[in-house]
């Protein structure tokens, strides 16, 4: 098996809706993809590329 | 990869380890011996401390790893527990076929927190095809208990799944019938490893099989609600993701083997002798040098490395070429498509065919809509309220995600426990807490403070979090709830300060109440409004507005996340007088723009007061953390207040929406001139303006058509910038393909406020 975990760039709009109807308990193994990507895209100290409003106060970014 | 033990106790006829080209484990030892393990282990705690790496990913591999016994893994898994950890998550995974499995092995995994995927090639005819003893017996028993016991509720966490060798002469819908009786958390279907010199088996005439094996399962998973995660089937959908077998992202594996050599991914061993050596080892060589060797580097090129037929294939960036030991080929090497090429072509257009595209049905959003449905509905510059609420959904998603990714970072509290309890017991009071919008930074903050600097030092939010769930779900319980500055909020609810030194109170939870201790203080608190105030306790204050009732967030220590300081707590008047304030500005946004005011009704639940600044007496922010909430200068005029909760609100919604999907091309260093700043802007930036522009020039073009004399003025004045900025975005070549068809929306439901004199 394939353990590691995929290596989506964003999290999936449907992974998300699904994920809405699977217990807490069970999302790290059941949408551990879309854990995976939501740790990569919203938690982006260091790696948030050139131009992209990161932290977004967006009035001082706009 | 951990090759721990390299022998088997099955003797499968599909296996590439012992029955294709590469037979270097006839040299190695057994056993991966204890100092190795230990080398091992330093080797990548070393790499994850000098890179900060935030997770490690380790599997325990074989031959067959159970092999090794409850003792010895034990020794395995604490050498690594204790040399990662501290640098890195450590996400331990284990594959095994089962046959060893059972309950003292199950606590162990349990204990050490590792996933545990099993082997089974479908029901009993299918997985004897294959997976047999070396005298010829079934296994299919044994693999059976084994799965029982991952299945127990004791157990279930450390369930990761089964994984599936394809063979095409079995039955595609009594194996997935087989699979999913196991109730697994993943099926993983692999295609059995072959090459160019050695295809695969195709029996009868039919030149794409697996193609056609696949997409039958694939009909039968779609049919049924996709009951089950699919690995193969999930990273085959356009934007689906790489894994080793699909897509282009670059190549992140590295095989350990018992002797401590580094060696490429395993399946290479298909192809020939040595083909996953490097000459490196965990003795003498860091993992940095292992990731320049040529076998590793030549995977790191995306698209760029693959054969010229791949590079020229519309479905490259699905299938990524296909497995890298599929394309081996003796004299051209692996610059070939994948022996596998036409069935992967096959398989995607099954995946594309089914389910057919259908439009969503009137008022009623659909979760597979395509990204341009919901792009087009928010460029008309407000959008719909199914729009809306699939963007609260998919945020409050985001926030479990990350309430899971710090269960997985940082193990199993009584806070965890206790949520994870309610989350059945009363899920609606856990996703009332969950959707107020300073949960997700506090997750953030928690998993990496760096991300929201200015926040201290990173408490763990989940016992807070679990006290409000329990209040909201009337649910008896007890927890240490860290304090900060003396005080400990519960989200949503309140704070509450505490007299005298410590870390943490004991909170305990009972029927519209709750106690917290400290020391040998106690205060007790009642949330029945009619009682008399509890002493140290700050109640949240809420006024109704239109779209239910609107928190104004004085409090939680989380909405300091604007970049600007926030105000302190607001004295009774103050509050009152915002909160009075707020309701008549979400008035004035229904009589101006009913469509923004339905938007706002969509999702604005909390307004952070900002401390005033006599510089910029009028201010207001977003946070790209904190969907939900928007933070302003307390103002005391209702019709200037509207104008910053409808511009802010777009921020809101376009910063939601690019948590999923990037309509800015990612790395550049564009900077665009822009009207409303001297500097030059990065096109996020940029696209933020105009989308908030266009929402304010739509206010003012309804206020044109009544009295306000200097509507049409101020209608023409954010017109000319988001016009100039449309253009100037259009211009920069910086949008992505669906950043441009956003842009181009915007640009003509600008042209039809114009039109439509509001």
């Amino acid at each position: 098996m394939d353990h590691a975990p995929a290596r989506p760039t964003r999290p999936d709009l449907d992974d998300l809706t699904r994920s809405l109807h699977t217990p807490l308990e069970r999302i790290t193994v059941e949408h551990a993809d879309l854990v995976e990507a939501v740790r990569r895209r919203v938690v982006t100290t260091g790696s948030v590329p050139s131009g992209v409003v990161a932290v977004a106060a967006f009035n001082s970014s706009i | 990869m951990l090759k721990v033990h390299s022998r088997c106790d099955l003797s499968c006829d599909h296996c590439y380890i012992y029955q294709h080209a590469d037979q270097t484990w006839r040299g190695r030892p057994a056993r991966m011996p204890p100092a190795t393990v230990r080398r091992a282990a330093r080797r990548i705690a070393e790499h994850a401390r000098e890179h900060g790496v935030p997770v490690v990913h380790v599997v325990l591999h074989g031959g067959e790893p159970l092999l090794l016994g409850a003792a010895g893994l034990r020794e395995v898994l604490a050498e690594l527990r204790a040399a990662i950890t501290p640098w890195a998550r450590l996400d331990l995974r284990l594959q095994t076929n089962g046959v060893l499995l059972d309950e003292e092995l199950c606590r162990l995994f349990v204990e050490y927190d590792v996933r545990v995927g099993v082997s089974l090639d479908g029901d009993r005819a299918a997985n004897d095809r294959h997976r047999v003893f070396a005298h010829g017996g079934s296994s299919h028993d044994q693999v059976r208990r084994a799965l029982a016991l991952l299945r127990r509720p004791e157990h279930r966490a450390s369930y990761a799944g089964i994984l599936c060798t394809v063979d095409v002469r079995n039955d595609p819908d009594r194996v997935y019938e087989a699979l999913l009786a196991e109730r697994p958390p993943r099926v993983d279907l692999l295609l059995p490893h072959a090459t160019w010199d050695h295809p695969p088996l195709r029996p009868g005439p039919d030149p794409t099989p697996y193609a056609r094996w696949l997409g039958r399962i694939h009909r039968r998973w779609v049919d049924d609600g996709r009951p089950v995660s699919i690995r193969m089937f999930e990273a085959l959908r356009p934007g689906g993701g790489g894994t080793e077998a699909f897509g282009l992202a670059p190549a992140d594996v590295l095989v350990i083997e018992t002797d401590g050599a580094w060696e490429q991914v395993d399946s290479l061993k298909t192809a020939y002798h040595g083909a996953a050596g490097t000459g490196l080892d965990v003795f003498d060589h860091p993992v940095d040098e292992v990731v320049r060797h040529p076998g590793v580097a030549v995977r790191q090129d995306g698209v760029d490395g693959l054969c010229a037929t791949c590079r020229a294939c519309p479905v490259v960036d699905r299938c990524g070429g296909g497995l890298y030991a599929h394309r081996w080929r003796t004299g051209s090497g692996f610059d070939n498509p994948s022996v596998y090429c036409p069935d992967l072509l096959g398989l995607i257009d099954a995946v594309n065919a089914y389910p057919p595209p259908t439009p969503p049905a009137s008022g009623e959003w659909s979760a597979t809509a395509p990204v341009d449905e919901l792009l087009d509905d928010l460029a008309t510059g407000h959008g719909s309220t199914s729009t809306l609420a699939l963007l609260a959904a998919t945020q409050l998603s985001i926030t479990r995600a990350l309430l899971a990714a710090c269960r997985d970072r940082f193990g199993s509290t009584a806070a965890w426990d206790l949520l994870i309890h309610l989350d059945q017991a009363a899920p609606d009071a856990v996703q009332a807490v969950l959707a107020h919008p300073f949960v997700r930074p506090a997750l953030v903050h928690r998993l990496d403070p760096a991300a929201l600097p200015g926040l201290g030092a990173a408490l763990d939010p989940l016992p807070a979090l679990a006290v409000a769930a329990a209040l909201r779900a009337g649910v008896p319980a007890t927890v240490r709830v860290p304090l900060r500055a003396g005080a400990i909020t519960v989200p949503t609810l309140g704070d509450l300060v505490l007299p005298g030194p410590g870390e943490s109170a004991e909170v305990t939870v009972g029927p519209g109440e709750f106690r917290a201790r400290i020391g040998s203080v106690e205060r007790t608190v009642s949330l029945d409004p009619l009682a008399p105030p509890s002493t140290g306790w700050l109640p949240t204050r809420d006024v109704p507005v239109p779209g239910g009732r609107l928190l104004i967030e004085d409090g939680d220590p989380y909405r300091d996340c604007y970049g600007q300081p926030v105000e302190p707590r607001l004295e009774a008047p103050a509050a009152r007088a915002l909160g009075r304030t707020l309701t008549d500005a979400w008035r004035v946004v229904q009589r101006d723009v009913p469509a923004h005011a339905a938007a706002l009704d969509g999702g604005l639940r909390a307004v952070v007061p900002l401390a005033p600044d006599p510089a910029r007496p009028l201010r207001s922010a977003t946070a790209r953390h904190a969907f939900g909430a928007v933070a302003v200068t307390p103002h005391p005029d209702p019709e200037t207040l509207a104008v910053l909760l409808v511009h802010e609100w777009q921020h809101a919604k376009l910063g939601a929406v690019l948590d999923l999907y990037d309509l800015v091309e990612p790395g550049q260093g564009t900077r665009i001139r822009v009207p409303w700043r001297p500097d030059p802007r990065p096109p996020e930036g940029v696209l933020q303006g105009v989308y908030a522009h266009l929402a304010v020039t739509q206010v003012w073009r309804s206020r044109a058509d009544t009295d306000d004399p200097d509507a049409s003025a101020q209608a023409a004045h954010f017109r000319a910038w988001t016009r100039d900025g449309v253009e100037a975005l259009l211009a920069s070549r910086s949008l992505t393909a669906a950043g441009e068809r956003f842009v181009g929306q915007l640009r003509h439901a600008l042209e039809e406020t114009r039109v439509g004199s509001g």
